[in-house]
């Protein structure tokens, strides 16, 4: 582990800069999210959830995938240089490992040989991840239920503690040790502030609400399919896709062809299985007409259906779902109802 | 008040006046409330009513997903100002039978912004809200606030003329009439004095954020379409992408669609995740409308709206000739 001073953090994230593009958490205008910065001086590091995921660092909202003429298609030219990301928590970078099962190989499941997808690879396979730790979690964070927590590394090239004056930096990944090696201004640290990272990691964890054992959540939600618990638990959803766009891992996408005359374009966009158009057929057909049947996929999509393809839950239990539902329909009550239900 | 609210519901649901009655409970979180969905007696205990009851239920009678006001016979409804006139403008464009819905108004002081309490703490997150009378108490893990009601209520109750159902069959309390607000269109006017290029890099900058998850449209009681123009693919009227051209299309069109529909209730303010402004224009249509029209949505379930109805010496200088 080596240290450099918060003093030293603008000349650090300069030199990162020389070989990636950075994104870090900012505020923008009133909304906060991860984005290509500038200087450090963009930079929010008090952020604790971005209101917006950094899932679209990799797979933005809407991806042109190529654009034709009469005389052929061709796909839109990439940033060149790698990417960076500083003061990611651990409830986002465990969201790109799942992810990564779903579009990417670098960490999909052995023998589950799967569709690579190339607009994510690019971006993702060749990133440095710093995973910030989280001195003050807040109310509505509950990584803990699904293994994750404040000071967890997974998903991290490189874990980060932030003290009062400085950022101590440990190699998580190869790719990690790899850069940190080359660090030459760095101090390693002392025992005490080993100490110091005990300490926080303690306070944080004291702030993090008590822990559910979801062990069960997953035969529990294939039990209880066609039970009417669901009615209850969708009742007050308006199905709006609040929920899935703020969440890091959600990942359903849609797409939709703009031409005029010989020019277009085809771009890949969110999608959510909250809106009712997300399953409507061309026959007009709807097999998820209802609210419920809208809810229900949703719930089943990340707390069983994630399991049975990658054997673990597609929920991170960062929370932003929970701050941003207009309804207050809160997953952990959701979670709760399910693993109480008896039939 | 509570106490009242909670025996006439009581009391409708053992009479077998309504089948089902919506309203507000605590919510899992400090600053929210969440819709509550009464069958039984037992769980009218659960109702609360206070300024973290901001959702406009009146949006559970129509909508695709729900359609409370057909799926029952009787629905029993509880309602601020604003809500109550979203159900009159649902009688008024025939989306329920007046004569089916219990409407059941209850006293309100305004409800809290979400937003404006965050300003406040500078997005310090608020663990314990308490409200009394006028001033609001906020903890959070370093911070100990108490702030004047007013400088945290949304903005749509600041301008609120009828804070208490103009139409109720039930009213627990006494309603206030209309109240007399001086300003009510002075972020408008204000927006309309500036110069129509600061006007645009507001919209744009505004717009720009939106991140079409519709919250704000789902959430509306005035949008009800069974098939909403931007989810309609063939033809595709609007681009899907978050680009600001595309967004600013969406919201234009929506304002057109609630033009002397929308009571300004806040619901499309409060849901949206990004804080985008969408009530400078709801309030600028409104604006317009009144000063033509003279008209007010959702006072009267007799009176026409002012986009269904035509007369002949309306001004007519939007006609370029
Ligand atoms: S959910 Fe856990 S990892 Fe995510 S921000 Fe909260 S404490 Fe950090
Ligand atoms: S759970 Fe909440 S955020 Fe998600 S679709 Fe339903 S109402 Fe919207
Ligand atoms: S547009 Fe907004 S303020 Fe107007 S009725 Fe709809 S939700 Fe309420
Ligand atoms: S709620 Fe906000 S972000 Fe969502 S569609 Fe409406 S304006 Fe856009």
């Amino acid at each position: 582990m080596i240290k450099i001073k918060k003093s030293e953090f603008s000349e650090f994230i300069k030199n990162l800069q020389k070989n990636y593009s950075v994104f870090a958490p900012v505020t923008d205008g009133k909304a906060t999210a991860f984005k290509k910065i500038k200087s450090a001086d963009d930079i929010n590091n008090k952020i604790l959830n971005t209101k917006r995921s950094p899932k679209e660092i990799f797979f933005p909202q809407s991806e042109v995938l190529f654009q034709y003429t009469e005389r052929g298609m061709e796909v839109p030219k990439r940033e060149e240089k790698p990417f960076a990301i500083w003061g990611m928590r651990n409830c986002d970078t465990k969201s790109l490992l799942m992810l990564d099962n779903v579009f990417g190989e670098a960490h999909q499941m052995p023998k589950k040989d799967m569709y690579k997808d190339p607009y994510w690879k690019e971006k993702y396979d060749n990133c440095l991840v710093f995973n910030l730790a989280c001195n003050e979690p807040l109310s509505t964070c509950f990584c803990n239920w699904f293994g994750g927590g404040p000071f967890d590394k997974t998903g991290s090239d490189i874990f980060v503690v932030e003290t009062d004056d400085s950022y101590i930096f440990e190699a998580v990944s190869d790719k990690g040790k790899k850069f940190l090696k080359e660090f030459k201004t760095a101090e390693e640290i002392s025992d005490k502030e080993i100490k110091k990272i005990e300490k926080l990691k303690e306070t944080a964890e004291s702030y993090l609400a008590e822990k559910q054992d979801v062990s069960s959540l997953f035969s529990k939600t294939k039990e209880i399919w066609d039970e009417p618990i669901w009615d209850e638990i969708a009742a007050k959803c308006v199905n709006c896709g609040a929920c899935a766009f703020v969440c890091p891992t959600c990942h359903c996408f849609d797409v939709s062809d703009e031409g005029k005359g010989n020019k277009g374009k085809r771009i890949r966009l969110w999608d959510s299985c909250m809106f009712a158009i997300f399953t409507k057929e061309a026959s007009g057909h709807n097999p998820r007409s209802q609210s419920t049947q809208r809810v229900r996929q949703r719930v089943m999509h990340k707390y069983n259906y994630f399991m049975d393809n990658y054997d673990e839950h597609l929920c991170t239990g960062c929370g932003r779902c929970v701050v941003v539902c207009p309804v207050n329909l809160d997953i952990r009550e959701v979670i709760k109802k399910i693993l109480d239900y008896k039939k | 008040m509570i106490q009242n609210l909670r025996t006439e519901v009581k009391k409708l649901l053992k009479d077998k006046k309504v089948d089902i009655v919506i309203g507000w409970e605590k919510g899992s979180l400090p600053l929210s409330s969440t819709p509550l969905f009464i069958h039984k007696e037992e769980d009218v205990d659960r109702l609360i009513f206070d300024e973290t009851c901001r959702n406009n239920l009146t949006t559970y009678l129509t909508k695709d997903k729900r359609k409370l006001g057909k799926t029952y016979d009787k629905v029993g409804i509880i309602v601020k100002g604003c809500d109550a006139r979203s159900i009159v403008l649902y009688s008024i464009e025939q989306q329920i039978k007046r004569e089916n819905i219990v409407i059941i108004g209850v006293p309100c002081n305004g409800v809290l912004e979400k937003k404006k309490i965050l300003q406040k703490t500078e997005n310090e997150e608020i663990l314990e809200l308490k409200i009394d009378g006028k001033n609001v108490h906020l903890k959070g893990r370093d911070f100990d606030l108490s702030i004047p009601l007013n400088e945290v209520l949304c903005d749509s109750c600041l301008t609120c003329r009828y804070p208490d159902a103009p139409v109720h069959d039930i009213f627990i309390g006494k309603p206030r009439k209309e109240i007399d607000i001086k300003d009510e269109y002075k972020k408008v006017t204000d927006f309309e004095k500036k110069s129509s290029e600061e006007r645009w890099e507001y919209i744009k900058e505004e717009y720009s954020k939106c991140i079409r998850c519709y919250a704000c449209r789902n959430v509306c009681p005035a949008c009800y379409c069974n098939e909403c123009f931007v989810d309609q693919n063939d033809p595709q009227w609007i681009g899907k992408t978050p680009e600001v051209t595309d967004s600013i299309i969406f919201h234009l069109i929506r304002n057109l669609h609630v033009a002397g529909r929308c009571v300004d209730c806040g619901a499309c303010v409060s849901a949206c995740p990004v804080d985008l402004d969408l009530r400078i224009m709801n309030k600028k249509v409104e604006k317009e409308i009144k000063e033509r029209f003279d008209y007010t949505a959702g006072l009267d379930i007799n009176e026409k709206p002012a986009m269904a109805s035509y007369c002949e010496n309306e001004k007519q200088d939007f006609i370029m000739g």
